[in-house]
């Protein structure tokens, strides 16, 4: 019993921050109605510069995230002012903007075989000062960096909720998302929104990098499982939701490690496969989706 | 079929030349690992073909269609190592499951925004690779997980599916090709080819003049998956070993997509152009540098999609129909009545 609650909280804790990655997707989703399939490429191009300025300056791996969130804002940023932009407005009257899709899907390759290029295959992992330590509470145990890991991600998504309600950009950026031609009528810059909503995407992703840096390997292709995770969890959460988002992630974190007290590990993707399909049948629009959005 | 040969005649002319220089060809290639090389261009291009009946079409974008060749290879293989049955029945019955398979996903997805098929497609494409991987016998067929299977090599006759020479297997896959380049022409010129444009352009107002658009997206799928699960006995039994990544992962479906996509999606020819001009790419990167820089190729195909699909979203067939146009039709004939035009059509 003890065992199922451990995996429990450690698969909530796990769960929150595949959710911040899902943030970040659904995020840009809501705004341009793309999918960033690169998603997952932009988490490792963060894990790997966590890594690198870990590994150079020897310093506590929270203090990166000051450098590599807004490193990967202006990646973000630059990314869908220069290479997706142009692309984005010859279909911007398509109903589904495919070529958009499949540009997206090229920079998730060149990206992870950039990496490939110049970092090799082999599974690195950098030594911290919160590296492998336990937190034990009444005989179950957590790694602590998980933990604060967790409490970052969920104080992230609160301000980002709050960020979106309350400030002016957020007001704009959600303007943007329900009607972009109403929008750009009351002055609102398109391609600025857009930019800054990618670049905000891009951002959750740094988040999650510099939390995932004291406890995960970084690899070439370490973007793809969670690229794939936070596909399942956006379609669970409902596309363009940020807390379906975050719940979303934290059902998949669930599945993953309570699961695993079950089965086999290779198992529970499988099994995060078949919810994925239950839901497409059941409810296309996910927990939070909106009725127009699918 | 008339329309297929109403055309000019100096393209007819050219077009039988072609035909005839593909099935002579290897009377002139001999070296077997050069015919290997011609053989995947012309099996990635049957691929990229049968993948366009949804993709190209019916105006959504599938990248798990190496599910469904996976399907293919692994129920004739087993089918044949477990029973004696010739791969040829098998090709039939994994299309069958493959298509099944297809109508399931599509079934739910297929109403939804692309979006929602695009990742679908993605799961069930990963879902079917990790399944395979974990599973090493079902009753009394061998699965053997993530090690793959590998055919024992028989004696090269029709039966068996096994033959000595490179060019009976490229001959097979070259008449593949052309049945499914003729079917698409088909379908393209059919109601359903018609239902198809139509909904994917603007599916509310289809849907207003009574057109169930999700109904014919579904029978494409179904006949898209039927044909690619073909290829994936057809690659089975050409290279005799076959691993759940090697014939059911991402890399593939992506490779197929972005040949679709480079080539020209929606058109006849654009998967053949796609295939010729990325699969000698990938090889000769894979051959000279894949020792040294590994992943160059798909680099190099990134970049290739990226700067096509921001110079000629339509695929290069576009840029090469209107250089072809300018040397044959050189009184500028009306591009309207070029039936294999679809973008003409649409207009």
């Amino acid at each position: 019993m003890l065992g199922i609650i451990e995996a429990l909280i450690n698969g909530v804790l796990m769960g929150s921050i595949y959710g911040l990655t899902a943030v970040g997707l659904t995020l840009i989703f809501g705004v341009m109605k793309v999918i960033n399939f690169a998603h997952g490429s932009i988490l490792m191009v963060g894990m790997f510069s966590a890594y690198w300025f870990v590994k150079l300056t020897g310093l506590n791996p929270y203090l990166a995230i000051p450098v590599v969130v807004p490193f990967l804002f202006y990646f973000g940023y630059f990314m869908q002012s220069w290479i997706i932009r142009p692309i984005f407005e010859a279909e911007k009257d398509v109903r589904e903007p495919i070529t958009v899709i499949i540009v997206t899907t090229g920079i998730w390759y060149v990206l992870d075989n950039l990496s490939l290029l110049f970092f090799g295959a082999e599974y690195r992992v950098v030594k911290t000062s919160v590296t492998g330590k336990i937190f034990e509470f009444y005989d179950m145990y957590f790694l602590l960096p998980k933990i604060i890991g967790a409490g970052i991600t969920i104080l992230c998504a609160i301000y980002l909720y709050w960020f979106l309600k309350h400030s002016k950009m957020g007001k704009a950026i959600r303007a943007t998302s329900l009607d972009r031609e109403a929008a750009s009528l009351m002055g609102i810059k398109q391609s600025k929104i857009y930019n800054i909503a990618f670049g905000m995407g891009c951002a959750c992703c740094g988040m999650a990098a510099c939390v995932l840096i004291p406890f995960y390997y970084v690899y070439p292709t370490v973007g793809v499982p969670f690229d794939i995770k936070a596909f399942i969890i956006v379609v669970l959460g409902g596309l363009g939701s940020i807390p379906g988002a975050i719940i979303g992630g934290i059902i998949v974190g669930i599945i993953e490690n309570v699961g695993a007290q079950f089965m086999a590990s290779t198992w529970t993707e499988l099994l995060l496969y078949g919810v994925f399909l239950f839901v497409l049948l059941v409810k296309p629009s996910g927990l939070f989706g909106m009725k127009q959005d699918f | 079929m008339k329309q297929l040969l109403n055309q000019k005649p100096i393209i007819l002319l050219i077009s039988a030349l072609l035909l005839g220089a593909l099935f002579i060809l290897p009377l002139i290639v001999t070296s077997p690992s050069l015919m290997q090389i011609i053989i995947l261009i012309v099996l990635y291009a049957y691929f990229t073909s049968t993948w366009n009946f949804v993709g190209g079409f019916a105006g959504v974008l599938p990248l798990g269609h190496s599910a469904f060749i996976g399907i293919g290879a692994y129920t004739s293989t087993v089918l044949f190592q477990t029973f004696g049955i010739s791969p040829w029945f098998g090709m039939i019955v994994g299309g069958l499951l493959a298509s099944l398979v297809g109508v399931i996903i599509g079934l739910p997805t297929l109403k939804l925004r692309g979006a929602y098929f695009a990742l679908a497609t993605i799961a069930v494409g990963e879902g079917m690779r990790v399944l395979f991987e974990n599973v090493k016998q079902v009753g009394p067929f061998k699965i053997n997980g993530p090690s793959g299977i590998s055919l024992p090599l028989m004696e090269s006759s029709f039966w068996t599916f096994q033959f000595g020479s490179k060019a009976t297997y490229y001959y097979i896959i070259l008449i593949m090709l052309l049945v499914v380049l003729l079917l698409t022409y088909f379908m393209m010129n059919s109601k359903v080819g018609y239902y198809l444009a139509a909904g994917g352009e603007e599916p509310e107002a289809a849907e207003a003049l009574g057109i169930k658009v999700s109904r014919y997206k579904l029978i494409a799928m179904a006949i898209s998956c039927f044909l690619a699960a073909l290829g994936g006995t057809f690659y089975a039994q050409l290279m005799l070993y076959f691993y759940p990544k090697s014939i059911m992962g991402l890399d593939l479906s992506f490779e197929i997509a972005f040949i679709a996509l480079i080539g020209g999606r929606g058109t006849i020819l654009g998967p053949v152009l796609g295939a010729l001009l990325l699969r000698p790419v990938s090889e000769l990167t894979r051959i000279y540098l894949g020792a040294s820089l590994p992943g160059l190729h798909l680099v190099i195909f990134g970049l290739i999609l990226i700067v096509v699909m921001r110079y000629y979203p339509k695929g290069l067939v576009e840029p090469i129909k209107k250089l072809i146009d300018r040397f044959i039709h050189k009184p500028a004939r009306g591009k309207a009545d070029d039936p294999s035009n679809p973008s003409a059509r649409q207009e």
